[in-house]
């Protein structure tokens, strides 16, 4: 018999049982005595200290933004034959289409010579600072499958979400805030499932602040203020509370648990005055709102997101989640038909997402902070059944990152000649989650947690790290 | 000698293996040389590190020629000479599902070196250092893992001999006891009357004691008190709605599908019922495990016993299922995994799980087992399939009198409806109407015969749809691409005179369609196929496709047999099949004539017409009302998420990696060999296994049930489980602390017929389970974590204790027993709020959305199986208590009915809502600081100065914890 952990455990007195108890027991006491929210150290030196994602839920078309296809153009109403992602799962069959042509031109920026189309006006000004990701591909055809996929690695199964993982390996940076913030998060296609913890302790949510669908002005963390009570008696029912609860604790000598509650009312107490003044956004400049088109009608919602994801990033948030999302099945860029309405959502996004680059980068926060844009999946490069949209298309995408240690002016991947699916250096969603912990020193293979009798992680089995984008 | 053919053939055949030999030693430098140049290089770089020594990704190796040639799951990947080999099918991109390198395509120049390769012989020099380990090594054995305590039967064991004679209650104490004895550790002392009381009424009900049940069980100096309590608390329907909310843990139970596209389960609350009352009735446990997976198959006393057994199979449906994937085979398989999974674990304490792609590396479960288990669920029908797929239902069974009544009325019904479609149809004609879709297309309007799918024979499940245009009547029916061969649909009609006929199908085109959709007419000659092609659109207005012309007789009946063999290449789509008559040339002319009569009577004719309109309209208005009148008086057919048996049960492969379209061995069905026993039953060819599987399951003989359910019960009395990883009994699981505890609780159990009540009294009935939680300093150095049992655990209330004790404290707990609880209209759970007042076990529990409250105080993920709750101590629970609004509502509403039924001295006031929210006296240190409170905060105008005390009482330590 060879001798290894498992067999020596097996055959030891107290067996795997103990120590698994004991660790379980440690971790417990970790997390009820500790602060389980404590910066923890990385598995090697992290590029990036924190993360924003700003996600374009309903899946933007590639080819019609930054995955530029003069093909289309030439082949713009020809039939032909396309393996459809969806019609290949429904019927196991390979039909044709129409091949269809972006109702947008494309031109060339920066030192890089990116291609961009006029949908992204802004954004294109800011092409040398970013890193095209045009190998991207995914599981799921449908919204709720790819966008659990995203967020959670899994389609089916009940995961722990990025963020989540992020902060169980990273801990937060900030005493008086929780390390993962989701700014109006859509409460479909999988919900707060897109930013739940799991099987992970419960403190490792995500802390939503608004939801879809709520203006951005009163966006706010639920429970922060209190709708009846003046601050006198607020004050002294505080008071009181921790008086009684340190009565009632010394009747029970040793009990760490105990600590522990009384930690989190005293938190609680911390976040209802911190909170607020960094969701604030008037003490920031007129210059620096306009930079995010606040106050300006199409842009103001969507620029005071960016802008509340830079004054938590700066507050400490390990992870933050910006949405450009609803609650429908069909969500925002989900354009089946009528392509053309992918330009009332680029005029609202692009200029706060180039407000916020611009913005980390004159702060110096994007030296260490990794900026993610992307969506659930793509669009096909045909009509769909003929008609003036597109369909979803797992198959190839693109996303573009920027700052916490990626190359900056740099493009990486390609899909096929007609953008359909991706071909050459293809990132699959694993691969981007491997990716991204590395970025904020964690390995992805080593950031696991043992959950009904065995280890999981982020990336299941899967996941390689793209180094080739490091900068 | 004769020279035979057979010596010639062998004589050559020696001479050129002689050549080729030869010719082989002077190939073997080049086929080495282009190895090493081309092969080896690109192996390394692209290949060998998933499929090599470190991940052996798909169970191939690619690093030594004894590796390949062992070949991966899919089989044998490269074959000498064969250009047809896995491998270059892979690298060539040529199949969507297996595409390597995954990253990209190789540069052309590989590939070709590898196709040259391959075709010349794959010459390989690659010996293996490193021997390959079979992707199974490490996996135990079935005769190992009997080895393993879990697996071992159940035996009851003698109670110990212990030193202490008056301590132990019950047998149960020795067991305890004696371990305690062992390693020297004195334990605390009893817990005091107060702190039992709360302990027993929230542990058997959930519900705090009211002040009235303090001061009578405080009263009662009888050594008998406790005993009388704990019955009073076992009878108590509350303890069904405590005990069975522990069980829907186990189950994640849920009202809705959650994931992306979430669907409410509005009859999920059947099943929740079943098991309050089973607990309540206390349904023996062995029948209670049996009914919730084969009930449907269970005989019946009577129709209730029938609808209590059918609901019981919720247990299967009621998964976190994503109903919107798109590949239903892929579905099917992860809805019977979930099934799988939970049943595993709720029931066996095993992650059967883990074997669906690999043998389980720690527990002696092969995948052939998964797949003897998965067969039975596959044979299980549980699943409606559309676009967005639904679980299925159950009609239940109406009592004799609805029954007549349903039938009754559904026979009016019908009578009515076959008049209002003639009427509309007299009404339409007599209009000129069609039908105002333009999708539809009106039967009236078509001239000639028709017989639509609504009158035809539909054999097999086909499914209705208006999707596509065009189509008769009100819609067509397709066969949603399964089963094919086995659906097909039957026209069949009478024709008004013998002739010559042509006969044309209508369908909706589409490109998903199956391409050769044959059609079987029968005519006075014989039979003749004609296949349809039905990618292409109609070409008859777009509407149908001509059959033929064939000669029909009047007598006898004529029929065009539609049917789905060999249409795998798509949908197939009956709608209807019209027969018109082909007239010669001499008929024709009568018709003209007598069209030329009636143009001269025209004018007569519209004003007849008119009044023939009026009266039509009139009939139709007459029999719209009758049908809705009496749709409206037919009792509703009540439906239960419920499993039934496939029709053709079947066994099935094992899928490969558990990837659902890579078929391997074909498994018979069957249960986990490790905790099997002789002489069981096996499964027969006509029944899906359910009943087997259930026999075996909530049987004595099973080495896991009654231990894993007894531990269980232990979990939830004591707080902590003797097997701490309640679900988990295999090897990664947690070992027993008190291995003949478990056992003796695990015979008792079985001896005392399964009863789970018996069971809580004698845990609850203990010393061990009445000892106060007093820490005391030298114990605590020797047991830190009380793993003997020394003392008492503090148990936390669970959200729903806080939440019923809030609403009780309040006065606004609604103590209503069972029933549906989502609200009437509520389409989906976004955005649903939650306002009842009703005890939390009959919240809605959606997957995706939970009151607040449960979310942020740990209540059971329903999205995860799991029988353990977490306890965390967070942030956002103490902004809850704090700031949410239901919390200070109820406390102004306890504070005034405080002040309203208990006026008078702040002291008794005080020790009133004491009694009310903690269930004892304030200590004196305490009095004090909610004096001050008080006094603080007494002002007219702002908030009751009571409320403030009830929220903190519900904010502090002692009302979060049980002592």
């Amino acid at each position: 018999m060879r001798l290894n952990r498992r067999n020596l455990l097996k055959s030891s007195a107290c067996g795997f049982g103990y120590l698994a108890a004991a660790s379980m027991m440690q971790r417990h006491a970790k997390a009820e005595g500790g602060n389980p929210l404590a910066a923890k150290s990385t598995h090697f030196p992290a590029r990036a200290k924190r993360v924003i994602f700003v996600f374009m839920q309903g899946g933007p078309s590639h080819v019609d933004t930054f995955d530029y296809k003069p093909l289309l153009e030439k082949h713009d109403g020809e039939e032909r034959t396309f393996d459809d992602a969806r019609v290949l799962a429904k019927t196991k069959t390979i039909t044709k289409h129409r091949v269809f042509k972006s109702p947008w031109k494309f031109k060339q920026y920066g030192e890089c010579g990116q291609y961009v189309s006029e949908l992204f006006p802004n954004i294109a000004q800011h092409v040398d600072d970013l890193c095209f990701l045009k190998g991207m591909h995914t599981d799921g055809v449908a919204h709720g499958p790819a966008t659990l996929f995203l967020h959670t690695g899994s389609i089916n199964f009940v995961r722990p979400s990025v963020g989540a993982w992020v902060q169980y390996g990273l801990g937060s940076e900030s005493e008086n805030l929780p390390g993962f913030v989701t700014l109006q998060p859509s409460m479909g296609n999988g919900g707060p499932r897109n930013f739940g913890n799991a099987f992970l302790p419960a403190v490792y949510q995500g802390t939503a602040v608004g939801r879809a669908g709520v203006s951005a002005k009163d966006a706010k963390i639920r429970n922060l203020s209190n709708p009846m009570l003046n601050s006198n008696e607020q004050m002294s029912q505080f008071e009181a509370l921790q008086k009684i609860n340190a009565i009632q604790k010394n009747s029970h000598p040793g009990d760490t648990e105990m600590d522990a509650m009384i930690n989190s009312y005293e938190l609680a107490w911390r976040m209802q005055h911190s909170v607020p003044d960094i969701l604030d956004l008037s003490s920031e400049s007129q210059h620096v709102q306009n930079m995010y088109g606040i106050g300006e009608k199409e842009t103001d919602d969507f620029g005071r997101q960016c802008l509340m994801a830079r004054r938590l990033s700066e507050a400490g948030v390990r992870y933050i989640q910006v949405n450009y999302g609803d609650n429908t099945n069909n969500p925002r860029w989900d354009q089946h038909s009528n392509l053309e309405k992918h330009a009332d959502h680029a005029v609202k996004v692009d200029k706060p997402i180039a407000g916020l680059l611009a913005d980390l980068k004159q702060r110096g926060l994007l030296e260490d902070t990794l900026v993610w844009w992307g969506g659930e999946f793509g669009r096909t490069p045909y009509a769909q059944a003929n008609g003036t949209g597109r369909d979803h298309n797992p198959y190839g995408f693109t996303s573009f990152v920027a700052g916490g240690g990626v190359k900056a002016g740099f493009s990486y991947g390609e899909t096929d000649e007609f953008g359909h699916h991706a071909i050459q250096d293809k990132i699959h969603m694993h691969d981007w989650h491997a990716t991204l912990l590395h970025l904020l020193g964690l390995d992805h293979e080593k950031l696991t947690f043992n959950y009904s009798g065995r280890d999981f992680r982020l990336t299941d089995v899967h996941g390689e790290v793209i180094k080739e984008i490091f900068a | 000698m004769q020279i035979s053919p057979k010596t010639i053939v062998f004589i050559l055949l020696v001479q050129w293996l002689t050549l080729s030999v030869n010719e082989h030693v002077c190939a073997e430098d080049a086929s080495a040389e282009f190895f090493e140049k081309k092969i080896r290089p690109a192996l390394v770089q692209h290949c060998i590190r998933c499929h090599g020594p470190k991940k052996v990704q798909g169970g191939l190796r690619l690093d030594s020629r004894e590796a390949w040639q062992a070949g991966g799951d899919s089989g044998a990947v490269i074959v000498p000479g064969d250009s047809q080999s896995l491998l270059l099918k892979a690298i060539g991109y040529e199949d969507i599902s297996l595409e390597m390198p995954p990253r990209g395509k190789l540069p052309k120049e590989t590939i070709e070196a590898f196709q040259a390769w391959v075709r010349a012989g794959a010459f390989d020099p690659r010996g293996s250092d490193d021997p390959a380990t079979p992707a199974n090594a490490g996996a135990p054995t079935i005769a190992d893992g009997k080895q393993f305590w879990a697996f071992q039967p159940i035996r009851k064991p003698n109670a110990p001999e212990t030193d202490e004679i008056a301590w132990p209650k019950n047998e149960m104490d020795r067991f305890v006891l004696q371990k305690l004895e062992a390693s020297g550790i004195e334990p605390a002392a009893d817990a005091s009357r107060e702190s039992l009381l709360r302990r027993l009424t929230y542990d058997l009900t959930g519900l705090p004691p009211t002040p009235s049940q303090i001061e009578q069980y405080l009263s009662d100096k009888s050594d008998k008190a406790t005993e009388k309590l704990i019955d009073r608390l076992l009878q108590s329907d509350h303890f069904g709605e405590r005990w069975g909310r522990h069980w829907l843990d186990v189950v994640r139970f849920a009202e809705s599908s959650g994931g992306g596209r979430t669907l409410l389960f509005p009859d999920a609350w059947r099943y929740r019922d079943y098991v309050i009352n089973a607990f309540n009735q206390d349904l023996p446990f062995d029948q209670f495990l049996k009914e919730q997976i084969a009930g449907d198959l269970l005989p019946a006393n009577d129709r209730l016993d029938r609808e209590r057994k059918v609901v019981a199979t919720g247990f299967l449906m009621l998964g976190p299922t994503n109903y919107e994937m798109q590949d239903k085979d892929i579905l099917e398989m992860d809805v019977v995994d979930e099934q799988l999974d939970t049943m595993g674990k709720a029931m066996l304490g095993m992650t059967i799980g883990c074997a669906r792609c690999h043998d389980h590396k720690f527990d002696p479960i092969p995948t052939r087992d998964y797949y003897a288990l998965a067969g039975i669920f596959k044979s299980t029908h549980s699943l409606n399939h559309s676009n967005v797929s639904a679980w299925n239902t159950v009609d239940l069974p109406f009592s004799p009198a609805e029954e007549a009544v349903f039938l009754a009325a559904a026979e009016k019904l019908e009578v009515a409806e076959a008049q209002l479609a003639a009427a509309t149809k007299v009404w339409k004609k007599a209009t000129g109407k069609s039908a105002k879709s333009t999708k539809s297309v009106d039967p009236v309007t078509l001239s000639g015969v028709v017989v639509d799918s609504v009158d035809a024979e539909v054999i097999g499940n086909w499914k209705d749809s208006t999707a596509v245009a065009k189509y008769v009547g009100a819609n067509y029916i397709h066969d949603e691409q399964m089963d094919k061969g086995a659906k097909s649909v039957v026209y069949q009609t009478e024709l008004p005179e013998s002739g010559r006929y042509e006969v044309f199908a209508s369908y909706s085109s589409g490109a998903n369609r199956a391409k050769n959709v044959p059609y079987r007419i029968k005519h006075r000659q014989g039979e003749a196929v004609v296949e349809i092609n039905q990618r292409k659109a109609p070409s008859v207005d777009g509407l149908m496709e001509s059959l033929g012309v064939f000669e029909f007789d009047k007598k006898g009946g004529s029929s065009v047999e539609l049917f789905t063999t060999g249409t795998d290449d798509g949908v197939v789509i009956a709608d209807a099949i019209i027969w018109t008559r082909v007239a010669d040339p001499a008929a024709k002319e009568i018709a003209r004539q007598q069209g030329g009569i009636e143009d001269a009577t025209a004018e007569a004719k519209a004003e007849a017409l008119k009044m023939k309109v009026a009266a039509a309209k009139t009939e139709v208005d007459r029999l719209t009302k009758e049908v809705k009148a009496i749709k409206k008086s037919t009792p509703k057919r009540q439906v239960a998420m419920a499993a039934r048996d496939v029709k053709s049960p079947a066994d099935i492969h094992v899928a490969i990696r558990g990837m659902t379209h890579q078929k391997g061995d074909l498994v018979p069905r069957g249960v986990l060999q490790v905790a099997a026993w002789d002489g069981m039953p096996r499964v027969g060819s006509d029944s899906s296994g359910r009943l087997e599987l259930a026999e075996w399951i909530a049987n004595e003989k099973n080495p896991l049930t009654a231990r894993v359910i007894a531990n269980r019960v232990w979990y939830w009395t004591m707080g902590r489980g003797i097997v701490a990883s309640v679900d988990n009994f295999g090897t990664t699981g947690d070992r027993p602390t008190h291995p003949a505890l478990l056992d003796h609780l695990a015979s008792s159990l079985i001896q005392n017929g399964w009863s789970i009540k018996k069971l809580v009294r004698e845990i609850v009935s203990s010393r061990a389970y009445q000892l106060s939680t007093r820490q005391a300093d030298d114990d605590q150095a020797l047991d830190p974590d009380n793993r003997l049992y020394w003392r008492r655990d503090r148990k936390r209330l669970l959200a729903e204790d806080i939440r019923d004790s809030i609403l009780m404290a309040a006065g606004n707990l609604d103590l209503a027993v069972g029933g549906p609880t989502i609200k009437n209209g509520t389409s989906s759970e976004y955005g649903y709020q939650f306002q009842g007042r009703r005890r939390s076990v009959y919240v809605p529990v959606f997957r995706n959305r939970l009151p607040e409250i449960f979310e942020v105080f740990d209540f059971a993920d329903p999205n995860i199986q799991g029988g353990l709750r977490t306890a965390s101590n967070v942030a956002s629970q103490a902004l809850l208590m704090m700031n949410q609004p239901f919390v200070m509502e109820q406390a102004a509403d306890a504070a005034q009915r405080l002040e309203k039924e208990h006026p008078g001295e702040k002291d008794a006031m005080l020790r009133r809502a004491y009694a009310e929210v903690l269930g004892r006296e304030p200590r004196e240190q305490e009095r004090q600081v909610m004096m001050d409170l008080l006094v603080t905060n007494e002002q007219p105008g702002g908030t009751s100065e009571w409320a403030l005390v009830y929220q903190l009482l519900f904010q502090c330590i002692d009302f979060r914890y049980l002592d």
